[in-house]
């Protein structure tokens, strides 16, 4: 017995030295002292022996798996530094390798700009509103100032339902300015709403034109509200779209439903001399507006001697198209991922 | 619209500004200009010569061979074909290195062996008029050397203005209101137009009736006696039409262009001598009544449009264009000029019907001013007889109608006017501006009361706001500054179903990688049927932007599907969405509904089921999107064919998800033979379509959260083995019943069929955590979810496995 210990301790601790890895000398710790192990099996044999051999047998076993134990702890701990040193070292490491692919998302580039003004106008306390693409005509164009003549409700400009579509006479609002009128019945004076939403007109298309596009509508409608108001609004809206403050000018600009009526020019964003985008005048022409006809009020059932307000509209398409230099407007409607994946979010 | 600056400075004086300057008034005060062209510049190379030697060409009988001099040091040969070329003549001459029209460059040339340095030019090779049969003939005194421009003192600017920012004011059609404008806007007295005429105390041969006062209200007709066919206009009227775009015809016809750009009123020359009798009728045409009119081409008309009719028969089309029976010709010393006033509307519809959209009908579409009938039936004989002192006017004119617009008084408060648009403007001011817009003003109370000119009171200026408007604009509205609101913010009210849009949107992008597009809001009748919709259920375009797309999309699955095809060469796997508006027809008119749809397609190979397939991973997705909804409690069950509505769905692999009686979303596998059909050859694609607007009606409770056990759970791993015709979430009801309170998670890990199971039989793996969240449980419990979960195996025809 003792000589079969003295060989299972020459031959362990010889084990233990020639391990490799961790694994290997997990396997070498299990075989030596495991529960099925070398000295456990050595072991079931002291029953055989004489009483008085029994007790060194047993100091001389727990030797044995003493420096089985420390031999095995020591190597342990070399092999966790030499792993350490290898892992520092950083051989075979590639930190510019790839991980796996994230899933590519992507946001519409004209709903991220109706997004980002949406967020804009809310903290400006605007309400966010919405309205049918199908309008009917009371209040695409009757409420809103536009006579029963007017170009505008011909069929070359405007996409009208079949006739039997319902009681009165329905077309695809052509503008998101009826929303004004849907707003004030709905929510009454005082009010700030943003309107934004598709629109629809009779157009060929081409890199500039779409019978489909977006437009965003505002309206604020207060005592005492004019002109200096509107501009306030516009200049800050166009603050939140660009990122900085731009040089504007308001001209002359008509729409039936507001009285006087506006258009907005920036200084162009793009350049400093001149460029294909503000066609060499520096001015790029970004925002009709004006204050709320009356008719208009009357229509939504607000008095116009009582309250003022004032409306203005931005292309959400052409925001859009302005910010990431799109320049053919059939990309919006087109479905196509490699236009999409390049805005992602 | 084009408006010539010289032009302007007949009435106001300009010339302090540059043509820049000039132009930045209009756009900030009045209407945008599109564009400044300086006129000429595309002959500003040519200058006057002189032909100081001519000879024949040796080699060629209808060339000459000619000396020029065009003031440099020497002169140079030129070979010249114009049967008018001569020595001493003055020409327009354009030397070696100058470019002409079209971007023509004069070279050093041989003709026919003869060296050609120049060339000496036709009026029609200068674009200054259709003259081609002969090189012009400057005046003898033209001075050598001078620039050609210079001679014919043609400098001039042009601005052009979008028509569609002048459709408002009927007062700009014409050079006069521009300059009327810029007197205001300078504060300068505006030169009148012309002087009034003494009409000769002879009644008119001429009877006037007018059978519609709406469609016509007023028309006057003036003889005018010459005495002698006038042929060509000077060349001064000509450069000034040509400098507009106006083609020169003929002196009679070209004052009454001359007239119409300078005042906006179109008037008209019939042949008097080609007219029947001495009447002169407006009238609705006869249906199917033909008129050949100016530009040659027969007309069939019908009783919406109004016809000028003579004794026998139509002889113009009202306010369109004149008739080629009764035009002036080379042989016109008698003519009857019409000067009238037509319905707005009328006009516009007839010529948008004949496609026949003329000077003449562009103007009176935007509500001309009566008035200006008659003044421009002054301007233009005092015009043609400058020209043609002989010209008499036969008889005074015949007058029918109102030739004035209502009138209209307007009450107008400065002081809130400055208020409203916010600029310090006095009531002095205003006034001033007003007044010398043409507005009479009676100031004796603090309320005005505005009377407006008969040029702006057609439709332009009706109410105070208008009014405003134009103090606004003249004082400028660069005096604007800018000013925040002060009014409180009342708390806005939201659509709830805009926000949840955004939310699921966001999930489905972000989390799931799925890409948002837009899609049209109508769908092709072809598509539709290919997909099998239902075709009597949809609202209906009335006047297409295509022809054959003439339905409005229930929802944006058929345009994803779509969009989604023409993405397959480049993305063999992929995935669209849209937040979109759908319609269904009701009594009522369109029921508007609002869904997020998505179309994912991986290639056909992809597992049909399990957590790596297309199914598995839509499936994942809706129910998060559902989750995100925070929708409490809904109940998933497999699509059944007799749910209809879904024709695009494969029979069997779908599911929908209902709370209540609601059906919140759909998802499906597109059937595999329509897939097929939709270029889908080598994929399979499915669809998520959730209804907005019921998700959004329904209530949603807040989170409740719960505090995680303290205790560790014990993870039990159990194998079914079920029939095939056993759900899997049959299989799941059981276990989750089995573990009842304890069953914290329950996740299948495995799903297996072939050896070793019975036939027929496929097993499926699950992992359950069990937890309790006072104790650690013990074997026994665990032992107790086991015999339960066996006795449900059996229940469902089959047992646990080992
Ligand atoms: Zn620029």
């Amino acid at each position: 017995m003792r000589e079969q210990l003295a060989a299972l301790r020459e031959e362990g601790l010889a084990e233990v030295a020639s391990a490799q890895n961790g694994e290997q000398l997990a396997a070498v710790e299990v075989a030596l002292l495991g529960r099925s192990g070398r000295l456990t099996a050595l072991l079931k044999g002291v029953g055989r022996l004489a009483a008085e051999e029994r007790p060194l047998i047993g100091k001389l076993a727990n030797e044995v798996k003493a420096a089985l134990s420390q031999s095995l702890a020591a190597k342990q701990e070399e092999l966790a530094a030499a792993e350490l040193a290898q892992d520092l070292a950083g051989v075979g490491l590639d930190p510019t390798l790839p991980g796996p692919p994230a899933p590519f998302g992507a946001v519409h580039p004209v709903m991220q700009a109706a997004r980002d003004l949406e967020d804009h106008f809310s903290s400006l306390g605007y309400v966010i509103w919405d309205g049918p693409e199908v309008e009917s005509e009371a209040n695409n164009f009757d409420a809103l100032n536009i006579p029963a003549d007017h170009p505008a409700r011909e069929s070359h400009d405007t996409i009208w339902m079949a006739e039997d579509t319902g009681p009165e006479r329905f077309c695809l609002r052509t503008h998101t300015s009826p929303v004004q009128v849907r707003a004030l019945r709905e929510l009454g004076a005082p009010l700030r709403v943003v309107a934004p939403g598709r629109v629809f007109r009779q157009e060929a298309q081409d890199a500039t034109h779409e019978h489909s596009f977006h437009q965003m509508e505002g309206l604020v409608v207060d005592k005492g509200v004019g002109v200096p108001h509107m501009l306030h609004a516009m200049n800050s809206l166009l603050e939140g779209v660009f990122g900085r403050k731009l040089e504007t000018r308001l001209r002359p600009g008509f729409f039936p439903f507001v009285e006087p009526g506006f258009e907005l020019d920036a200084r162009c964003p793009f350049c400093k001399a001149g460029c294909r985008v503000c066609k060499g005048t520096r001015w790029i022409e970004l925002m009709p507006g004006g204050l709320v006809h009356p008719h208009v009020l009357r229509s939504a059932g607000v008095n116009p001697n009582e309250y003022s307000g004032f409306a203005f509209g931005l292309g959400l398409s052409r925001i859009a198209m302005l910010r990431s230099n799109i320049d053919d407007i059939r990309w919006m409607m087109s479905g196509d991922l490699r236009f999409l994946r390049q805005f992602p979010s | 619209m084009k408006i010539s600056l010289r032009w302007l400075q007949e009435f106001v004086d300009l010339s302090d500004l540059t043509a820049e300057q000039v132009g930045e008034l209009l756009s900030l005060h009045v209407a945008e200009v599109d564009e400044i062209e300086t006129v000429g510049t595309a002959i500003q190379d040519v200058v006057v010569g002189e032909v100081v030697e001519c000879g024949q060409h040796p080699d060629a009988d209808k060339l000459s061979v000619t000396k020029v001099n065009y003031g440099a040091e020497e002169e140079v040969p030129v070979v010249c074909g114009a049967p008018n070329v001569r020595k001493g003549l003055k020409i327009a001459f354009a030397p070696v290195g100058s470019r002409l029209p079209g971007d023509f460059k004069i070279k050093k040339a041989k003709l026919r062996g003869q060296a050609s340095w120049g060339m000496i030019c036709s009026a029609r090779e200068l674009e200054l008029s259709d003259e081609h049969d002969g090189i012009i003939e400057l005046d003898s005194n033209a001075s050598v050397g001078q620039s050609l421009l210079e001679h014919l003192d043609m400098s001039d600017h042009v601005f052009e203005l979008d028509n569609k920012s002048l459709t408002h004011r009927p007062d700009l059609w014409g050079h006069y209101g521009f300059a009327r404008e810029f007197a205001t806007l300078r504060q300068q007295a505006l030169k009148p137009n012309g002087v009034q005429q003494d009409w000769p105390a002879q009644q008119s041969n001429w009877t006037i009736v007018r059978e519609d006062d709406d469609a016509c209200p007023a028309y006057a007709a003036l003889e005018i006696h010459l005495p002698s066919v006038p042929g060509e206009s000077p060349a001064w009227v000509q450069q000034r039409l040509l400098a507009l775009d106006q083609r020169p015809v003929s002196l009679l016809v070209d004052l009454s262009n001359l007239v119409m750009l300078e005042l906006g009123q179109p008037t008209h020359a019939f042949d008097a001598d080609r007219l029947q009798g001495n009447t002169i009728t407006v009238r609705p045409a006869q249906s199917g009544e033909r008129l050949t009119t100016l530009d040659e081409v027969e007309r069939v008309l019908e009783p919406t449009d109004q016809v000028i009719a003579d004794g026998g028969q139509a002889i113009a089309l009202a306010g369109v264009m004149g008739g080629a029976a009764t035009e002036v010709g080379d042989s016109t010393t008698r003519i009857l000029l019409e000067s009238a006033a037509f319905h707005a509307v009328g006009v516009r519809r007839t010529a948008q019907r004949l496609a026949l959209r003329s000077e003449a009908s562009a103007r009176f579409e935007k509500s001309l001013d009566p008035g200006l009938a008659v003044q421009a039936l002054h301007r233009y004989v005092e015009l043609l007889q400058s020209i043609v002192p002989e010209a008499q006017v036969a008889q005074a004119p015949s007058l029918s109608g109102c030739f004035q617009a209502p009138e209209r008084t307007i009450a107008f408060d400065p002081v809130a006017a400055a208020q409203l648009l916010g600029i310090a403007v006095g009531a002095k001011e205003q006034k001033r501006m007003l007044e010398d817009l043409g507005f009479v003003i009676d100031d004796s109370t603090s309320t005005w009361q505005v009377h407006v000119p008969s040029w702006r009171a057609t439709k332009d200026v009706t109410s105070t706001v208008d009014l405003v408007e134009e103090v606004g604009r003249v004082s400028g509205y660069h005096r604007i500054e800018a000013a925040p609101l002060l009014a409180p913010i009342v708390v806005p009210a939201q659509e709830s179903h805009r926000l949840l849009a955004r939310r699921l949107l966001q999930r489905a992008v972000q989390t799931h990688g799925s890409g948002e597009t837009q899609g049209y809001s109508f769908l092709a009748d072809e598509w539709a049927e290919r997909l099998g919709l239902a075709m009597t259920d949809f609202v209906r375009l009335g006047n297409p932007v295509q022809a054959g797309v003439t339905l409005m999309r229930h929802d944006p699955l058929p345009t994803l599907l779509e969009q989604a095809a023409s993405n397959l060469r480049e993305f063999p796997s992929g995935s669209l969405c849209e937040v979109a508006k759908g319609y269904h027809p009701s009594a009522e008119g369109p029921v508007e509904s609002r869904y997020l749809g998505l179309v994912q397609w991986a290639p056909k190979e992809t597992a049909l089921e399990g957590p790596e397939s297309l199914f598995g991973q839509l499936r994942t997705l809706t129910a998060d999107l559902l989750q995100v909804a925070q929708l409490p409690q809904s109940q998933v069950t497999p699509l059944c064919a007799e749910d209809g509505d879904l024709p695009w769905a494969h029979p069997v692999h779908g599911l929908q998800w209902k709370r209540g009686d609601h059906l919140v979303a759909t998802m499906a596998r597109v059937h595999p033979a329509l897939a097929r059909e939709l270029d889908f050859r080598k994929h399979q694609v499915a669809c998520v379509l959730l209804d907005l607007s019921a998700l959004a009606e329904l209530d949603r409770p807040a989170v409740v959260f719960q505090a995680p056990s303290k205790f560790p759970g014990i993870k039990v791993d159990v194998a079914l083995s079920l029939p095939q015709a056993v759900a899997c979430a049959d299989a799941e009801a059981a276990l989750r019943k089995a573990g009842g309170k304890l069953l914290d998670s329950l996740l299948l890990f495995d799903l297996y069929q072939g050896e070793g199971l019975e036939e027929g039989h496929r097993s499926l793996a699950y992992r359950a955590v069990l937890r309790a969240p006072d104790r650690t449980l013990s074997d026994k419990e665990e032992q107790k979810f086991l015999d339960k979960a066996t006795k449900a195996a059996l229940e469902l025809g089959g047992q646990v496995r080992g």
